[in-house]
């Protein structure tokens, strides 16, 4: 039995204002996703699947959700003599005590950690993209090349480009090639490679970094330290990523990424991939399978173990225990864990976070006008929605409001109800 | 647990059940899946999970491989811990002989080391092959009550029913005074459910009498009932012995139908959906544009393209277009081909039925299998484990196709009623 070579690190830790009240009270990674797992089971299954079973997540905001679900790592096998999943959080010193500062001062104050188990290569991964990749083949890339970087790009829209890391390749084949730029975030994006934010490091040149990045005002791995190595004329490569990547920074995100698990072919199919979730994390294992009423109408929708659906399910996706009363109709929508819908209400194009009931007779989220991208309405956990309530399309609506909170009739497009 | 009232568990779970047919042909009877993602004696571990006793022994004999896999550590029962634990007591060989069990008394007796070396006050004795819902602890609780050594779980039956099991005629304080072991004419319709606790030193004492005593209701609970204090627990619910193959598939069409009385997640049944050879996370089961779907439970990792109707299907199940599943049992991993019909049928796991094919054709089905006319005489047709219907194929009423039966070996793609392959 070898000691494990690569030592993998997930920023888990972010949470993003454009998710709102889906990250109030768990970070991104965390976030529930394809009707029964977390975002995160996307990087822990890509490396479970690469073989890459020593692993650290780096987490801060309101790590519980998320503690919660990563368990002991046996669900992607990363329990044994050499592989481990460890949890690290901030933590007080003997001298200072802080939070992380960023993606890079996170690793830096976990460096006592990495030293110990002297890997042989470092990749740090984002916690909360959608894709899937065998990490092997860019490593033994990064190997073969004795680099000190190397990073992952996929082509994106030219438009949305500035709000990525933008770089450009000298391809030596089809996918891999010396990094000869790198911008984060440019206002005018000279290409269209953005990063993934997947990147395998030799370690002495990683701790070298991190120490000169201490220094700085800022602590991230995009905007700081990927920057500073091509200042320096470190050995960069880039590698060319061509699958599906989706990315949940905005609820309009979420939903649309949410939106590829359907039809008949969809682009991410998640039984085939072999995703991987924690069955222990709500006890999903013990639901018994989705029950269908006589009068039920399902159609080009996924939903889990444990649901009871009476009514009509559209292009949506539901997570284990929800019920649709007879009468209700949820289209283009995702419910999370245990909401119910009860008879009449009509819930459109919305994300609805766990634990929340409709009363009978509600109008939730609406169509989207023309030329609108966004439109979807987000309705935060433990809530009760009033029987005859109507909430607009492109609304908020808080987590846990007290019943006196809700308006008498309905909120208007684009509001938010705190 | 604290609170507990510390009883060991015997659950027997050797039994053939022969009149499961080809479903018990690699496996055990409490290893038969039911409700799509349940196996029978998730009922029994879980009722006593729940009951909160938490020190279990599993008497196995017979195909125990399947058995042993799903119940592995005992972690989905919560069997696990510092005095927790489910151990697998199969047959060992004696001192003279290789002894097989020769009934539930005497498979009993041949472990009564492990009863000694879990020492208990009472022993709770179960059968693994029930669908019911249980509260031990009351019935322990009832047991010390009424200062018995024996207290027997018994429920009402029609009398019509009464020939199949072990009827106990009761006192006003439900103290058994007669019992008859399956008789042919009733004189009582409280039937026993096979579920005994004893006191643990009685029951030691009870089985060194006589060696030849084998089976519990033929021979320690008649004697019992002369010589001590045996009593009648009363159970009021749900409880099938679905030791048939019409009973299977009663209890199976309950668990969808409103109002049955089986609901397997309120009454806290918990599957152990790790142990099936391939890891258990499934995405979410997929309903494509076009499908129908109603009455019915599916399993997540199922894709439905064409219609389901009163039917349950276990993970992985494929229904393509066109093609219609109806009041039917559909195991893990089959695929039913487009344009195919299943009706009124039982597909093991990984079948496959082929484009076009009819499993359970024409609407007779009077006429029972030649081979096990007892088994199938209700026109349930059984496809076994990894059987392929070809393409095209017609297959009637009261069939079986036996395992793994494959398309080359079909010699006629029509399979009259009540045939076997």
């Amino acid at each position: 039995m070898f000691k494990p070579s690569v030592l993998a690190m997930i920023l888990a830790g972010g949470r993003v204002d454009e998710l709102g009240v889906l990250t109030f009270y768990r970070p991104k990674s965390a976030v529930p996703f394809g009707g029964f797992a977390r975002v995160i089971d996307f990087a822990l299954s890509n490396l479970m699947w690469s073989g890459i079973e020593l692993v650290a997540i780096l987490s801060q905001y309101r790590s519980f959700s998320l503690i919660n679900h990563i368990g002991t790592g046996a669900a992607w096998d990363m329990i044994g003599r050499y592989r481990g999943v460890s949890i690290l959080p901030p933590f007080k010193g003997l001298e200072s005590s802080d939070w992380y500062k960023g993606s890079a001062d996170a690793v830096y104050q976990n460096l006592d950690f990495v030293r110990y188990h002297a890997p042989a290569q470092i990749l740090i991964l984002s916690g909360d993209h959608v894709y899937q990749m065998d990490y092997r083949e860019m490593i033994r890339y990064h190997r073969e090349k004795e680099a000190d970087l190397t990073a992952a790009f996929i082509e994106v829209d030219p438009a949305q480009a500035h709000r990525f890391g933008v770089g450009e390749i000298d391809f030596e084949n089809d996918r891999f090639g010396r990094l000869t730029r790198y911008e984060e975030k440019p206002a005018r994006p000279q290409g269209n490679l953005a990063s993934l934010t997947i990147l395998c490091f030799r370690p002495e040149v990683l701790y070298e970094m991190l120490e000169e990045n201490q220094k700085q005002q800022s602590f991230e791995f995009g905007r700081d330290i990927i920057p500073m190595m091509m200042e320096r004329k470190l050995k960069v490569y880039g590698y060319k990523y061509s699958g599906y990547w989706g990315y949940t920074r905005t609820v309009g995100e979420y939903w649309k990424t949410s939106m590829d698990l359907l039809g008949r072919d969809p682009k991410i199919d998640m039984e085939k991939w072999g995703l991987r979730t924690n069955l222990d994390h709500r006890d999903i294992r013990d639901c018994q399978p989705l029950k269908i009423g006589s009068g039920a109408v399902l159609d080009n929708s996924m939903v889990y173990n444990g649901c009871h659906v009476d009514g009509t399910v559209k292009n949506s996706i539901l997570f284990p225990g929800v019920r649709i009363e007879e009468g209700a109709e949820v289209s283009d929508s995702v419910l999370f864990f245990n909401n119910t819908v009860q008879s009449g209400t009509r819930i459109t194009r919305t994300v609805s976070d766990v634990n929340t009931i409709f009363g009978p007779g509600c109008r939730i989220g609406g169509p989207m006008s023309e030329g609108e991208r966004k439109g979807i309405t987000v309705i935060g956990w433990n809530n009760q929605v009033p029987e005859g309530m109507v909430v607009g399309r492109n609304c908020t609506v808080y987590p846990r409001l007290a019943a006196e909170k809700w308006p008498a009739e309905a909120i208007g497009d684009g509001e938010v109800l705190r | 647990m604290i609170g507990s009232k510390d009883a060991l568990v015997l659950i027997l779970a050797g039994g053939v059940g022969s009149r499961l047919n080809i479903l018990v042909g690699h496996r055990a009877k409490p290893a038969v899946p039911f409700a799509g993602l349940y196996r029978i004696i998730d009922f029994s571990l879980s009722n006593v999970m729940n009951s909160g006793l938490t020190k279990v022994g599993v008497l196995t004999q017979y195909k125990p491989l399947s058995l042993m896999r799903h119940i592995g550590g005992g972690e989905a029962w919560d069997f696990t811990g510092r005095t927790r634990g489910v151990k697998i007591l199969p047959p060992r060989t004696g001192e003279k002989e290789s002894d097989w069990y020769r009934g539930t008394a005497d498979a009993i007796r041949q472990n009564i080391d492990f009863i000694e070396a879990n020492p208990s006050r009472e022993t709770l004795v179960l059968s693994g092959d029930h669908i019911y819902h249980m509260d031990f602890d009351a019935m322990i609780e009832f047991h010390r009550h009424k200062k018995a050594d024996v207290t027997i779980g018994m429920m009402v039956v029609p009398k019509s029913q009464i020939h199949q099991f072990g009827a106990g005629i009761v006192d006003d304080e439900n103290k058994v005074i007669d019992w008859e072991e399956k008789p042919s004419v009733p004189r009582t319709n409280l039937a026993s459910m096979g579920i005994y606790v004893f006191d643990t030193r009685y029951l030691l004492r009870a089985l060194a009498l006589d060696r030849n005593e084998h089976d519990f209701g033929m021979h320690i609970v008649p004697r019992a009932i002369v010589q001590d204090r045996v009593y009648a627990y009363p159970f009021y619910g749900y409880w099938r012995d679905v030791g048939t193959i019409q009973s299977y598939w009663e209890a199976n069409m309950d668990v969808i139908r409103e109002g049955s009385g089986i609901s397997p997640q309120e009454w806290g049944i918990r599957p152990n959906v790790s142990a099936d050879g391939r890891p258990m996370d499934r995405a979410p089961a997929r309903f494509l544009s076009g499908c129908q779907v109603q009455s019915s439970m599916i399993s997540a990792g199922s894709v439905i393209e064409g219609t389901v109707i009163n039917s349950i299907l276990s993970p992985g199940v494929r229904v393509e277009q066109g093609a219609v599943v109806r009041d039917s049992v559909i195991f893990e991993d089959a695929v039913i081909e487009q344009g195919a019909l299943v009706d009124l049928a039982i597909c093991d796991k990984r079948v496959r039925v082929g484009k076009n094919a009819v499993v359970g054709f024409g609407d007779n089905k009077d006429i029972p299998n030649k081979k096990h006319p007892t088994h199938l005489y209700t026109g349930i047709t059984l496809i076994g484990k990894e059987a392929a219907v070809p393409a095209g194929m017609k297959i009637g009423r009261n069939c079986t196709v036996g395992p793994q039966q494959r398309g080359s070996e079909y010699s006629d793609l029509f399979l009259r009623d009540g045939d076997s392959l």
